[in-house]
């Protein structure tokens, strides 16, 4: 900001009282943040879905090599405890061990086939 | 199990049975509230908090009864030196002190391990957080407050490239509280921006969910910046973005707290500046909590230096308002923290709170003086968020290097941080949530499409880890080589026999530290220090910090060196405790034999305090017991002392000597006997000498009947003329 600018918006806002300076200083934080949140909000990351095994009970090992493995064919967007969940629906089995199976390289094909339309990396 | 404060924490106890342990409770804790209006010994408090069962109180204690009052604020201590099992009895000493919010910094490089870490691994600088490590932790704390009395809160980082993860795995486990800002991330650890802020959703979330304190990280611009205060408008911005964002994301107010360090230090007028600074966050952010950090900034390797600095800081967060002080080890400059200056670090805190206690009510910020100096800060900060928005948001302004840059906005020096919104580690790893995104979890922040029927996410899973603890899974050792169990049989065969090293953070490390002052210029001091541990037989000497006195007369060294040899605590031949008399008989004796005795300091020696607190019923003193006495003041001649026992008839001459220079108490001592036989009154009158550097053989050596040392008390004294007088009535 150029400083002739700045002097001239410092004057604008002098006229605020106290109240009005704090009341601005959050409207504009929070207009930084909202794309934050929308982009947070739609999106996923191989932590957040290794997150999401986790609490499914699955271990470190067991998250990591299923997310890596789920993140290469492009079926991350779906969520990893949902397509561990259709693949466990399709075989009729228990899903902590079929994603342990996914984990280790395990069952792909079922899941691809569950989710057509996503491009098989 | 629970704590014994006699015995020493069985870490090999501790290490059982992990794989079944639950946490006791989760969640944040504050102090509570003290349960007998604020009344601690004969003082009223206005800012204290409910006591500690046990604890040790700060060294002048003693004078005042033993009372320990604790602050209403939390305090913390920084604890990580790499090995969690050494960190472990730190952690019980950090608590005895009067900490309640145990910090453990990552090992470096933690925050780029894309995924959690396992087993015990030995860190650099830190503790590799792992289930393990803070299951055992955790487990400790659960003892440790129980013994002294207070909920501790437990600490850690939900930072890097992992954190969702990590903020999982903290939930499950009962951390907290945990740092949790993803600017810290975009700009300290060069992690992708988007990445960032998108995990950072997830892992507030799961954080909330467990009511895990958060701090965030604005305080580290502080930290990086050339000049601390030119980046006052921006931390209010860092400050925001994260609070908001955190709020957005699903915490409460009252669970975010911001992690705010006085920016500067003397010899700039750093007071006056930092006041203002603390003042206008304060009311910025009046609904969220402080947390008041230390400056580490201007830290060197002089701990009085440091030490002087965080006297200031948390007389500024008494003057203002804080939630938790937190400490930062005055060591910092120089080494891995050492056990020692941990302690240093909360009992700084702790004396400086509780001196100033209630002071607001008679000092108080004038805030006409302060009124423009706060808005033009405040100001600025508008000024510099309307910039990030006309510069096209925050991750444009990050890759034109808003922050941290050194000028005072709007100057800018073109010396921030850049980073670029589609580069850094973890760039490409963000993956578009599908229309039919689901992820059958509680907890979980941002779009889930649950399936049809579906009411509860982690209904098809029937629960999920953070209501249903037994679905954890506990992974143990990874690295056959690198763990808690090869650590401890290094060192157990020592602790069964008993054998001692010096340790400053882990067991047997051997670490000692001399103080040594040379009278010649640093270089030479540096060397003649080094060539001395040498002599000595000390491995590893490095000289840690130097003070130059003069230029050329002197200079004053710090030097750590290794000691090689154990001591056998089993050999060691302890001074036999005298064992005294009952109050009760000591008090019959002087009823049926009255006593008097006269006291002073003798010499030139004007230190009272010992000696009074010996004489003084109020201090539990030889009064206490009917044993009256003629005090006659300090440097009081020898020669005056004893006509004065033989005016008054008294049986013992107490005479307190503080002063040693020289030997000069030996030369004192030597001469009141020596006039009492010349006097002809040897006999009939007991000599004791007192004093903080008395040593009983050495006052025995030197004419004297007794001599009593630091910690003395009334009625170690008085015993001992009771005792005495009763073997001489008996011998006859």
């Amino acid at each position: 900001m150029k400083t002739d600018l700045f002097e001239k918006r410092k004057q604008e806002l002098s006229r605020l009282t106290d109240e009005e300076l704090n009341r601005k200083f959050w409207e504009l934080s929070e207009k930084i943040v909202d794309p934050l949140v929308k982009l947070a909000y739609e999106n996923t990351t191989p932590s957040i879905e290794r997150s999401v095994l986790l609490r499914m009970g699955f271990n470190s090992l067991e998250a990591k090599g299923f997310v890596d493995k789920c993140f290469e064919r492009g079926l991350l967007g779906r969520g990893a405890g949902h397509v561990i969940l259709k693949v466990a629906e399709e075989l009729k089995r228990d899903y902590l061990a079929v994603g342990k199976e996914m984990a280790e390289g395990k069952h792909w094909e079922v899941a691809e086939k569950s989710f057509k339309g996503v491009k098989i990396g | 199990m629970s704590l014994d404060p006699t015995k020493k924490l069985d870490v090999d106890e501790i290490l059982t049975g992990l794989a079944d342990y639950r946490p006791k409770r989760k969640g944040w804790h504050w102090r509570e509230a003290h349960p007998s209006e604020k009344k601690e010994g004969s003082y009223r408090y206005e800012e204290i908090s409910k006591p500690l069962t046990q604890s040790l109180p700060l060294p002048a204690g003693r004078y005042f009864d033993n009372i320990d009052p604790q602050p209403q604020e939390i305090i913390t201590a920084e604890i990580a030196s790499g090995r969690f099992e050494d960190d472990l009895r730190r952690m019980r000493m950090a608590a005895w002190h009067g900490a309640d919010h145990i910090m453990v910094i990552r090992t470096l490089g933690q925050s780029h391990f894309d995924g959690l870490l396992e087993g015990t691994p030995e860190g650099t600088g830190g503790v590799p957080i792992t289930r393990k490590e803070i299951r055992a932790s955790r487990k400790a704390l659960d003892l440790i407050e129980e013994e002294v009395g207070r909920p501790i809160n437990f600490h850690s980082y939900v930072s890097g490239i992992a954190g969702p993860e990590v903020a999982v795995l903290f939930a499950e486990e009962g951390v907290n509280g945990a740092h949790q800002d993803p600017q810290y991330n975009v700009l300290y650890r060069g992690i992708n921006p988007i990445r960032s802020f998108v995990d950072a959703a997830v892992a507030k979330k799961l954080m909330a969910s467990a009511d895990i304190l958060q701090i965030d990280g604005a305080h580290n611009a502080n930290a990086s910046s050339k000049i601390a205060w030119k980046v006052m408008p921006e931390l209010l911005v860092q400050h925001a973005i994260n609070s908001s964002f955190s709020v957005r994301a699903g915490m409460k107010k009252s669970l975010i707290s911001l992690s705010t360090v006085p920016p500067m230090s003397s010899p700039s007028p750093s007071f006056r500046l930092n006041f203002v600074y603390a003042l206008t966050i304060r009311e910025l952010f009046k609904e969220f909590k402080f947390r008041a950090q230390m400056n580490t900034r201007y830290i060197e390797a002089d701990l009085y230096d440091a030490t002087r600095i965080h006297v200031l800081d948390a007389v500024l967060s008494r003057l203002t308002h804080a939630d938790l002080q937190s400490t930062i080890t005055p060591d910092e400059g120089r080494n891995v923290p050492w056990h020692i200056n941990s302690i240093r670090g909360v009992q700084t805190a702790k004396h400086t709170l509780i001196a100033l206690d209630g002071i607001k009510r008679y000092v108080g910020p004038k805030m006409d003086a302060l009124k423009d100096e706060m808005r033009d800060l405040k100001i600025r900060a508008i000024l510099y968020m309307e910039d990030i928005l006309e510069n096209g948001g925050y991750f444009e302004a990050v890759e034109k290097g808003f922050f941290v840059d050194s000028g005072y906005f709007p100057e800018r020096n073109g010396d921030g941080i850049v980073r670029k919104k589609d580069g850094e580690l973890g760039a490409g790893s963000i993956v578009p949530r599908e229309r039919d995104y689901y992820a059958p979890v509680c907890h979980h922040y941002g779009y889930n499409a649950l399936p049809a029927g579906v009411k509860k996410a982690c209904d098809p899973i029937r629960g999920c880890t953070l209501d249903h603890p037994e679905k954890i899974q506990f992974l143990d050792e990874l690295d056959e080589n690198d763990n808690v169990e090869v650590r401890r049989a290094a060192v157990r065969e020592s602790e069964r026999k008993g054998l001692l090293k010096p340790e400053v953070e882990w067991k047997n490390d051997g670490i000692i530290q001399l103080d040594i002052t040379i009278p010649d210029n640093p270089d030479i001091a540096e060397a003649a220090a080094l060539e001395i541990a040498n002599r000595l037989g000390l491995e590893e000497p490095t000289v840690i910090s130097k003070t130059v006195l003069h230029p050329a007369e002197g200079t004053y060294v710090e030097l750590k060196a290794r000691v090689p040899f154990f001591v056998d605590r089993n050999t060691l031949r302890l001074p036999e405790k005298p064992v005294t008399l009952s109050e009760e008989e000591i008090t019959r004796y002087v009823h049926e034999n009255p006593l008097r005795v006269v006291a002073g300091t003798v010499g030139n020696d004007e230190h009272s305090v010992g000696i009074r607190e010996i004489l003084d019923i109020k201090h539990g003193g030889i009064e206490k017991f009917g044993i009256k006495y003629t005090y006659l003041g300090t440097s009081v001649p020898v020669e005056k002392m004893i006509d004065a026992a033989i005016e008054t008839n008294s049986q013992a001459i107490l005479c307190s000597m503080i002063i040693t220079h020289n030997d000069v108490h030996i030369d004192e001592m030597k001469k009141i006997h020596q006039l009492c036989i010349e006097k002809g009154v040897r006999d009939r009158l007991l000599l004791i000498a007192g004093g903080t550097q008395i040593k009983n053989e050495i006052a025995i050596q030197s004419g004297m009947d007794a001599g009593f040392g630091r910690g003395t008390k009334g009625i170690d004294v008085a015993s001992f003329i009771v005792k005495t007088l009763q073997g001489k009535k008996a011998g006859g």
